[in-house]
């Protein structure tokens, strides 16, 4: 399974590759889902990565050693339940498929794990109930 | 074979009424047929839990001392109507506070209220001789105020238009938010569990009908605004928006999960409440219309990009939009509701554990409703 994770870049490593790094070190396959440069210099990277955890782990503290901020996305989007009334609206806007409904009882059901943290279901929900955290 | 009202309601005060909701029942007559199925089953029940605009609340916050007559009044700061009597009130469930953007209006207020909660009011008036006062600025519950009920002059959409974007740039509407080159389309019916889908004509539902109303017990009282019957059927139910109805319930006793203030990105505030209508089958063609079933129910798709003028572009059932996706010329278009099924399911099927357990019976309509009605636009003159 894809772990995915966000990686701050400052204007003195933003010209670095990091994916060539992830790949030719540490034979992680990278999907790069975000990636801005701002004015500034400064940039921002979300990247799912499938490999070995072991591996993952030796290549987030490499990352780190080098001057790269790098923050594991493990719940990226979350739904406050209270206020979700399972309509739907957020079914047909997720790129990835995050949300769908139970056959049975037609709630909304969440798979957390395909989130990619693109924040498009946000302002779709008319009851404010999802967030996405980075 | 026939039944009456009475005799539904004596089976339903003795305990022994068949009640189905319009999903379970759709087997049913597949198996047995109209006819024997109309002998066995007394009532049908429906649900639908969407997004309603056309909603509001009257209240009377009972008088001050000394009294005010306020003519410019605010719930938690949205406004609320002052051309009615000294103390008494509608609040619309689209109307906002003075910044819009806070994504907060009418329908939080109602849901508020419902949920027990404490609610500010500020209210002005002239100050007259009579009502000396004005300005007041205090809490109010729903406990402690005179009345409060629903008022909605539209509601119980029989069915509606599925809303898709052709356009390269993505637009929020009241159907939600639509994505650019039809990536998503909305549809907004419950299909087969939605009342006016059932008893398409209204052979059942009139004026004075006893109804699950946002947890409580409301009635229809006349036809809803916008009520229309000249639209394109397939087998006698209509494929698009046509008939409406208003309804009316005391917000004592609602339960605040069935009444749920909308924020919609872009459009603004609505309100989505929980509505069951009971079906008496009273005859087999009752029986019959009560059965139908998603793939039998069908929408049209059009373009909510074009700011008037939007032709059918494609015509869906509702098993297909339930479905996930629908095809449009090659193309997978995702589908949202913006209704809630799961809400929809809970009606139905609390409205028909009220029947099974003696605590609803049925009313006869006092009035029925026109058989026929078109919409008028609205000219421009000077």
């Amino acid at each position: 399974m894809d772990r995915k994770f966000k990686i701050d870049f400052t204007e003195a490593n933003v010209q670095d590759s990091v994916a060539y790094i992830l790949v030719r070190e540490f034979d992680l396959k990278p999907n790069i889902l975000k990636a801005e440069i701002d004015g500034d210099g400064t940039g921002v990277m979300v990247l799912g990565l499938a490999g070995d955890d072991d591996k993952l782990d030796r290549a987030q503290k490499r990352l780190e050693e080098e001057g790269f901020r790098v923050k594991e996305l493990l719940k990226r989007i979350d739904r406050d339940e209270e206020l979700c009334f399972d309509c739907g609206a957020c079914v047909s806007i997720c790129p990835t498929g995050v949300f769908s409904h139970d056959p049975v009882t037609w709630k909304v059901v969440l798979d957390t794990n395909k989130c990619i943290a693109c924040r498009s279901c946000v302002n779709a929900c008319a009851r404010h109930a999802l967030s996405v955290h980075l | 074979m026939s039944k009456t009202y009475e005799q539904i309601n004596e089976r339903i005060r003795s305990g022994k009424a068949v009640v189905y909701t319009a999903e379970e029942v759709i087997d049913i007559v597949r198996k047995k047929g109209a006819e024997k199925a109309a002998e066995e089953v007394d009532v049908v029940t429906t649900g639908t839990f969407g997004a309603m605009c056309s909603s509001g609340a009257f209240v009377n916050f009972g008088h001050s001392s000394p009294p005010i007559r306020m003519t410019d009044i605010r719930l938690n700061g949205v406004e609320a109507y002052g051309g009615l009597a000294a103390v008494d009130t509608y609040i619309g469930a689209t109307s906002l506070t003075e910044d819009p953007k806070g994504g907060y209006g009418g329908a939080h207020v109602i849901e508020d209220l419902i949920a027990g909660k404490k609610i500010h009011l500020h209210a002005w008036g002239p100050g007259t001789d009579c009502y000396v006062r004005k300005n007041i600025d205090t809490y109010i519950t729903l406990d402690d105020i005179n009345d409060a009920y629903l008022y909605n002059p539209r509601n119980c959409y029989q069915n509606y238009s599925v809303a898709t974007n052709t356009s390269d740039r993505t637009i929020y509407t009241y159907m939600g938010k639509l994505l650019p080159k039809m990536k998503n389309c909305s549809y907004s019916s419950a299909g087969q569990l939605s009342p006016l889908l059932n008893d398409p004509h209204l052979d059942t539902i009139g004026m004075g009908t006893k109804i699950f109303f946002g947890g409580g017990e409301g009635y229809v009282t006349w036809p809803g605004t916008q009520y229309k019957t000249n639209v394109p059927e397939a087998d006698g139910v209509p494929v698009a928006g046509a008939r409406t109805l208003a309804l009316i319930g005391d917000m004592r006793g609602m339960d605040a999960k069935y009444v749920r203030g909308l924020d919609i990105t872009g459009y603004g505030i609505s309100l989505a409440i929980g509505v069951g209508i009971p079906i008496p089958i009273l005859n087999k063609d009752i029986m019959q219309r009560c059965a139908v079933s998603d793939d039998e129910l069908f929408a049209e798709m059009v373009d909510y990009s074009q700011p008037i003028d939007r032709p059918p572009m494609a015509r869906y059932s509702y098993a297909q939009l339930k479905s996930g996706k629908v095809e449009y010329e090659g193309k997978t278009i995702r589908t949202s509701a913006m209704s809630s099924m799961a809400g929809a399911k809970d009606v139905a099927a609390t409205l028909k554990d009220w029947i099974e357990h003696k605590e609803f019976t049925l009313n006869q309509p006092v009035m029925t409703f026109p058989k026929e009605r078109s919409l008028k636009k609205l000219e421009e003159r000077s």
